[in-house]
């Protein structure tokens, strides 16, 4: 069923096909206003754009990875609300998920490719390796690097998955054998996203997609072309543990009485301040809990070189995410310390605007 | 919602923030909603909004995958709008101030589709009657 414009129809008829009723959608879309920060009010005329949009193509490839972003967007508990991302898009392609292996895979790659011209969303997660011309990370034959420049030369917009392909993440790792790079040092001529985090929150993955579909353009981005809507804010500005922070009770170890009575683990090594992802709102496991609620520190997981940064259970303090000169001396004393390091972070944030306005209005100009 | 959990004197400002839309909608019939879920509530303020937004005589409850309920506030125009995902934990919650909530009404599309729809069966039952 098509109206003829959209050869493959539009989500609109995908939902009505499969028995999903507008309620759902616009259910669906209140919820995307409200995790993507836009006005609740927006939600109607969502709705009423998904609904007449084609499904967006989606081409996934997987290179220097551990398969856990897949499973982040896949692993649902039930059919729920939040699957509907899967009604939105048409993941023509993925090689983890699909049947067919081998000739018949390559063929599926392409005839998606060939239909989806210059429209399709390139999701890659996974670093590329480099060294020797890419030859430590190969699928059928052909390099991931290789792959990645020959795929993203007809993709409308390229989506990096996780930390890996956002940063190189731990591949690329000291000392970096394959000579793992980001996909944004591969591919210069197509706007990029990076959805980072180890792996990164589904509801980020998802409710990008779906800001690109229901918006036609990208989503705002922050210095390292990470969406605003989940990436703003640091861990630390929406951490609930922030009222012991800022009254400078502090947890020494695991096992001490201030991590029983549940208060602020920056001196157990907690990257937070430095850190910028949604976790902390938008949680895990279904909205569960995520890791400063379960009592363990952040990882910084969704920023640059979090591996290499100094000991994750050093304070920032003395790691200072791997540059020790900065706040280097300097006694853990509570809340002074963090005070610096917080205020690091600020700074950072803050010298990097410029960069990051120019960034997003030079990745809206490449968006066809 | 324990009665321990503290209070941040966010639902008076939201008390304030509803009575503002709501003299908006009597005087120009603006609708507005506030998203809940990006605020920072504690279990507490929670509390707090829910008993002093009371409820009224209109209640639904709907599966459209997943629970969804609604109901109209002591305060007519008020409405609160809570979707369950997955799992039962809430997946959006708005309170709505509008003479109904757009997720109760039929849309445009499916009243001309269901108006199309009930037009053929009708047909098609009098052209059966017709061959008897
Ligand atoms: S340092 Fe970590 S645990 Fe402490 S308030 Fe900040 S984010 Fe929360």
């Amino acid at each position: 069923m098509s109206d003829g414009n959209h050869p493959g129809g539009t989500i609109g008829e995908a939902l009505l096909a499969r028995g999903i009723s507008r309620r759902s959608l616009l259910k669906y879309t209140g919820y995307l206003a409200s995790i993507l920060a836009l006005p609740p009010m927006a939600s109607r005329a969502m709705a009423d754009a998904l609904a007449k949009a084609p499904r967006q193509s989606v081409i996934w490839l997987s290179f220097q990875e551990c398969t856990g972003c897949t499973e982040s967007l896949t692993r649902s508990f039930n059919p729920t609300l939040e699957d509907m991302i899967f009604d939105l898009i048409s993941l023509d392609y993925h090689e983890t998920l699909m049947a067919v292996s081998g000739a018949a895979a390559e063929e599926a790659m392409q005839a998606a490719r060939a239909a989806n011209k210059g429209k399709y969303v390139l999701v890659v997660d996974g670093s590329v390796s480099t060294a020797e011309g890419g030859i430590y990370s190969t699928n059928a034959g052909k390099t991931n690097l290789a792959t990645l420049k020959d795929m993203a030369s007809d993709a409308a917009a390229v989506l990096s998955v996780g930390t890996c392909a956002a940063f190189g993440g731990i591949p690329h790792a000291k000392p970096n054998p394959t000579g793992a790079v980001p996909v944004s040092e591969i591919v210069t001529d197509k706007p990029v996203i990076n959805i980072p985090g180890c792996p990164p929150i589904p509801e980020a993955i998802a409710g990008t997609v779906a800001y690109i579909i229901t918006f036609g353009k990208l989503p705002d981005l922050d210095h390292l072309s990470r969406p605003k809507a989940f990436f703003g804010d640091s861990i630390h500005d929406r951490c609930y543990r922030r009222p012991f922070y800022d009254k400078g009770l502090f947890a020494k170890s695991f096992d001490d009485e201030g991590a029983r009575n549940g208060w602020c683990l920056y001196e157990v090594g907690c990257k937070g301040p430095v850190t910028y992802n949604a976790c902390a709102t938008l949680k895990w496991n279904g909205g569960v809990s995520f890791p400063i609620q379960s009592g363990h520190g952040c990882l910084g997981c969704s920023e640059p070189d979090f591996w290499d940064r100094g000991g994750f259970y050093k304070p920032l303090s003395a790691s200072v995410m791997g540059n020790p000169a900065i706040i280097g001396g300097a006694a853990v004393a509570g809340i002074v310390a963090g005070a610096a390091s917080v205020a690091l972070a600020r700074k950072r944030r803050a010298e990097a605007l410029a960069a990051q306005s120019k960034a997003s209005a030079a990745a809206q100009e490449k968006m066809p | 919602m324990s009665e321990e959990s503290p209070r941040t004197g966010m639902a008076q400002s939201l008390l304030r923030e509803i009575a503002r839309a709501l003299a908006a909608l009597a005087e120009t019939g603006a609708c507005d909603a506030i998203d809940l879920r990006s605020l920072p509530l504690t279990g507490g303020d929670r509390a707090d909004l829910e008993t002093a937004l009371g409820r009224g005589e209109v209640a639904a409850t709907f599966d459209a995958s997943g629970q969804s309920e609604v109901w109209e506030t002591r305060h007519a125009g008020v409405w609160w709008v809570r979707h369950l995902g997955g799992d039962g934990r809430v997946a959006a919650e708005t309170i709505e101030i509008t003479p109904i909530p757009d997720i109760l009404a039929a849309h445009p599309d499916d009243i001309r589709a269901s108006a199309a729809a009930l037009m053929a069966e009708l047909a098609e039952t009098t052209e059966e009657t017709a061959h008897v």
